[in-house]
């Protein structure tokens, strides 16, 4: 599990089948020093993230499988928008 | 999972059987630098994966690495770790957006 920053959509042309109707989300990998990670993910998203809010990403399929079934290539899925970050010396929001 | 462009196809003969049939593409990931230039480029380390929508040269694609690559197999057994999951039409990160037909080339 790690944190993300949300930074936008994905819009598909085509997409596996398990996955009709989901929200792709474009995010970016958070450090602890509060950089960003070199490459875009895309996450799945059933929580409602907002742009520009952190998250926490699961890298677990199974979660995802629950929900799409057995032969979804689904893995990374928002688990939970990030309400507060705690970093000794170091305070950060939701804007993390 | 991570974004990539399509830069090509690749073919095996022999190959493992759960391979066979299989359509494997050579993908370059896409950094996030590279994303917002809207220049084309990708910029990861290219890697295989395999691809049962049809992505062209050129596209630009979501794909899932891990084991979950596997799961559209199931319960099959496959050695594939890394599953093209969907091709983009449109990303929309900041201001920015992007249409697939700018890197189409």
């Amino acid at each position: 599990m790690f944190l993300a920053r949300i930074d936008g959509t994905v819009v598909p042309a085509t997409k596996h089948e398990t996955l009709d109707g989901c929200r792709f989300l474009v995010a970016q990998r958070l450090e602890a020093d509060g950089s960003t990670g070199p490459e875009p993910l895309v996450i799945i998203d059933w929580m409602g993230a907002a742009n520009g809010s952190t998250v926490l990403v699961s890298t677990d399929g199974d979660i995802a499988r629950e929900r799409y079934g057995n032969t979804t290539p689904a893995r990374m899925v928002v688990a939970g928008i990030v309400d507060h970050v705690q970093i000794p010396q170091k305070s950060n929001g939701r804007s993390a | 999972m991570r974004l990539g462009i399509v830069r090509g196809h690749v073919t095996l003969s022999p190959a493992v059987p759960e391979l066979l049939g299989k359509t494997l593409v050579v993908l370059e990931p896409v950094t996030m630098v590279n994303l917002v230039a809207k220049n084309g480029l990708g910029g990861g380390k290219s890697l295989v994966a395999v691809d049962a929508l049809g992505a062209a040269k050129g596209q630009m694609v979501a794909f899932t690495e891990g084991r979950e690559a596997a799961n559209p197999f199931w319960p099959n057994s496959i050695p594939v770790d890394a599953y093209c999951t969907l091709i983009v039409d449109s990303i929309t990160t900041g201001n920015t957006q992007f249409q697939e037909s700018e890197v189409l080339k």
